[in-house]
């Protein structure tokens, strides 16, 4: 968002480079989704980050958290069945809680009980997912109470935004780990992109998640971008029936 | 798509109407595409213009389209080519309107998007800020086939119009606490993603294109009172098979003269 007072002046540019830097800091031999997380701690004022995978609606995993109150956070939601965390991954929408000790009791009870002994004093999950497909959620505390600004939630969400790429990549094998650490891949998908994705869906039958891994898979194979060959397909220039293998 | 009841109506009558609808919609459980939508559309009517959209900041400091007059994919690409240079971009940063009365003088400002527009005949561009307070969430986009300046009247009716969809897209919990638009902006987004995924997923099932995919989407929406990104995603996930979408099963064939 722009605001005369605080954001304007970093650019998207802006946000993606410190992004990148901060991930170059790291060895490329460290797992991605570590590094994803340890930007994430340097980059911003959190204390903590973590990744989670959900299959399924029941079935849900920390792949990382990079402290132990980051992980015990996690975990007491998993097992509560509520937090911010978990609404992020269930309303497919971030969940920011600036102020833990005001607000999360009411919304959260046993939650909040449940970590009082922990300090921490703001949440922030976003969830991790690209319409209808829902990969997971990043989360992240701080110690103190007090809301993102507008810079450092363009981080935050271009940081989540590479947290996705580190999934994909891990899952599917098909070279995005080259990415993470090139960091090409900071832009959005267009429109194309979705809509190949949805025509894949009908087309081979496949659930959502799948139709968009093997459009990735296809293109990488290819040695072409993933949104030229959206186009082509959705121009009807690039037969269905070329994906199928 | 010219709603025939209102033509031949004074414009005052038809504004008048316009934000009667707006705000019989901002009830309840309101569908934000939905009403998007039907703002872009009168947009279109009540300013004359070839076509009118909405871009949303995507809060990494960038604009993704969000609603359009209507779905075609070239209209749709002008939108988005905007997400790095144009009138748009420009009007979002500044928080400012950027008023175009002629795209050819202008090629210099934004050479990827005027010789794009121009070939899709648009001659004049004009972008207004859509402003919470000191933020700026996005911008209205509207497109003219004539050159010519926007006069101080129509600037008046597309601000208003621009300002509703603000107070739409973030619903009035949003004015008390800031974290809550970053909660409506990204859910705003992410619908549109699904939306797209559905499109796709309805022009291959259908063999139709995406503005008829769009076009079924929102008849069985309306037929069923439900909103658009809802059907959207039990499509794409395989819970609404796309066969309930086809006229005449559910929602009706007469709907399916709109487009």
């Amino acid at each position: 968002m722009s605001e005369p007072d605080e954001g304007m002046g970093r650019s998207d540019d802006d946000v993606r480079a410190a992004v990148v830097s901060a991930l170059r800091r790291e060895s490329p031999d460290i797992d991605p989704l570590v590094r994803v997380c340890r930007a994430c701690v340097a980059l911003l004022p959190v204390d903590g980050a973590s990744v989670s995978v959900m299959s399924g609606s029941q079935h849900r995993e920390t792949l990382h958290a990079s402290d132990a109150v980051m992980a015990r956070l996690d975990s007491v939601q998993f097992t509560m069945g509520e937090g911010p965390c978990f609404e992020a991954f269930d309303e497919r929408r971030p969940v920011l809680v600036p102020d833990l000790a005001r607000d999360g009791a009411g919304s959260w009870p046993a939650f909040a009980s449940e970590i009082a002994d922990q300090q921490v004093g703001a949440v922030f999950a976003f969830p991790i997912q690209s319409g209808a497909i829902t990969i997971g959620a990043m989360d992240m505390y701080r110690r103190e109470p007090g809301l993102l600004n507008a810079g450092e939630l363009a981080t935050a969400l271009r940081v989540v935004d590479l947290a996705a790429v580190a999934i994909v990549g891990a899952s599917s094998g098909d070279g995005t780990d080259a990415d993470v650490r090139d960091l090409a891949p900071l832009r959005r998908d267009r429109a194309e992109v979705h809509q190949a994705t949805g025509m894949l869906i009908s087309h081979l039958g496949v659930p959502p998640e799948l139709a968009l891994a093997r459009l990735r898979g296809y293109a990488f194979g290819t040695g072409r971008l993933v949104e030229d060959v959206a186009r082509e397909i959705v121009s009807r220039r690039l037969r269905l029936e070329s994906i199928d293998i | 798509m010219n709603d025939p009841a209102l033509s031949g109506v004074p414009r005052e009558l038809r504004l008048l109407q316009a934000f009667v609808d707006a705000a019989d919609t901002l009830v309840d459980d309101y569908d934000v595409t939905e009403m998007l939508h039907q703002l872009a559309v009168r947009c279109v009517e009540l300013l004359d213009a070839g076509a009118a959209g909405f871009m949303l900041s995507d809060q990494r400091g960038s604009l993704q389209v969000l609603a359009s007059s209507d779905e075609r994919t070239q209209l749709l690409e002008l939108f988005q080519l905007q997400a790095d240079e144009g009138p748009c971009l420009d009007s979002f940063r500044t928080g400012q309107p950027v008023l175009v009365s002629d795209l050819s003088e202008s090629e210099q400002r934004w050479p990827q998007f005027v010789p794009e527009a121009m070939r899709e005949n648009y001659r004049a561009v004009h972008a207004l800020p859509m402003r919470l307070r000191q933020q700026t969430i996005g911008a209205l986009n509207l497109f003219g086939h004539q050159p010519g300046p926007i006069n101080e009247q129509d600037l008046l009716v597309a601000g208003a119009l621009a300002d509703v969809a603000t107070i739409g897209i973030l619903q009035e919990r949003a004015i008390h606490r800031g974290e809550v638009v970053t909660e409506q902006l990204q859910d705003a987004l992410n619908n549109r993603i699904t939306i797209e995924q559905a499109k796709g997923l309805l022009s291959h099932a259908h063999g139709v294109d995406m503005n008829q995919a769009w076009e079924q989407l929102r008849t069985y929406s309306r037929g069923n009172r439900t909103r658009v990104s809802d059907v959207a995603y039990r499509l794409v996930t395989g819970e609404l098979p796309p066969v309930a979408l086809l006229p005449g099963r559910g929602a009706g064939p007469e709907h399916a003269k709109l487009s």
